[in-house]
């Protein structure tokens, strides 16, 4: 029932290994935060707006994943057109707008289980350390979308309930019983987890 | 960290989800439509305490940035990290540590009922809404040069429904204490 955003494919960005996408997404951000010059903003905009249709993913369903987030920046770049310069608002857009359309296009040519992957050989430092587990964050991810339909499921029973007693669905009466139900169930899991030795230590 | 703590914020990260999914709710006296999904970091926090509200919360931006569409309106993917109101989601994870941090320190459970709710709600509110407006305003003026006031004044209209929230994250904190504690044992 959750499926990732990735469309499967094999442009140039599927076929780049995850690091590279992700060094090519912070290089870009930190990169258009240092200039302001629309002679290079406005061809980094094309660039990436090409670049995100490149994974062929539809002009439809492009648009449907960044307009909210595009919505966001016209505001923000309208603020700036009129408090600050034309210049420095259509900047912002452009600096923005590239960086969310290059990100989109990263998400979108990115399975699930290959950002798992990457996730645990970054943790790798950090378990050396001690500080992290990578197979317990993996755990932890999958659990969360494991039980994500019977928490669902759940709400729905608890709304079931208050419409057999004839009483209206209040955050407060849906919310307690959702989350005590929920965590309730901690100590079961934890114990089946437990049980068939997932975390040997 | 024990497995119990594991699953535990695994399974409030799946119910941060579900918050996402249900239809934002509209009061009639404020026009900003609320959604339950900001409530997550005041009740992770008055729930689960300072370090696994957390946790718990960094799950869930772990989640929305490898593509899963968990955020609220099905919205996820890096994307959600490059715009401009980013600072606001972040914040939720250091807004529920700030939230269990006073939760933890002036919940007691033998208390009476209103020194208890006063306490989650000032750890709601210091949580929930200083710290995350703090995180989402200073990325905001980051990426937008800086229009800082405009923004403060635009942010202003989500603040009563916020404040909703805190009450509602107060009052549910407290139930839960009473119905199954988990803040106290301390992980």
């Amino acid at each position: 029932m959750l499926n990732g955003l990735d469309i499967e494919g094999d442009s140039l960005l599927h076929r780049m290994p995850v690091r590279g996408k992700l060094a090519l997404l912070f290089l870009t951000a930190i990169l258009l935060f240092l200039t302001s010059d629309l002679r290079i903003l406005v061809p980094a905009l094309a660039l990436s707006s090409g670049l995100y249709l490149s994974t062929r993913i539809g002009p439809g369903e492009a648009w449907r994943r960044v307009r909210f987030v595009l919505f966001t920046v016209l505001l923000v770049a309208a603020a700036n057109y009129f408090l600050q310069s034309p210049l420095e608002g259509f900047a912002t857009f452009c600096r923005l707008s590239t960086l969310v359309l290059i990100a989109a296009a990263v998400t979108a040519t990115t399975g699930i289980s290959a950002f798992m992957d990457e996730i645990a050989r970054l943790l790798a430092p950090l378990e050396r350390l001690g500080l992290v587990r990578a197979a317990d964050v993996s755990l932890a991810v999958g659990l969360a979308i494991r039980f994500v339909p019977e928490i669902l499921a759940r709400y729905g029973e608890i709304v079931a309930a208050h419409k057999a007693r004839g009483l209206p669905v209040r955050p407060l009466t849906l919310l307690v019983p959702l989350i005590i139900l929920t965590l309730k169930d901690a100590d079961m899991i934890a114990m089946a987890i437990d049980a068939r030795g997932f975390r040997r230590h | 960290m024990t497995t119990r703590d594991i699953v535990l914020i695994a399974l409030f990260a799946a119910i941060m989800i579900v918050l996402g999914l249900l239809p934002p709710v509209t009061l009639g006296f404020i026009p900003v439509p609320i959604t339950a999904q900001s409530l997550g970091p005041m009740l992770a926090g008055c729930i689960l305490g300072a370090r696994r509200g957390a946790i718990s919360m960094l799950l869930f931006l772990l989640l929305v940035a490898i593509g899963l569409p968990v955020l609220s309106g099905g919205r996820g993917g890096l994307a959600v990290f490059a715009g401009p109101t980013a600072g606001y989601i972040i914040g939720w994870a250091c807004g529920a540590y700030v939230c269990g941090l006073i939760a933890q320190r002036f919940v007691r459970e033998g208390q009476n009922e209103i020194a208890q709710l006063a306490a989650f709600v000032a750890a709601a509110f210091a949580g929930g809404v200083l710290v995350v407006y703090l995180f989402g305003l200073a990325w905001l003026s980051y990426a937008t040069g800086n229009a800082f006031l405009p923004a403060v004044i635009a942010s202003a209209t989500f603040l009563p429904g916020d404040l909703i929230k805190v009450g509602i994250a107060a009052l549910a904190g407290r139930a839960v204490l009473a119905g199954y504690p988990l803040l106290p044992q301390r992980a």
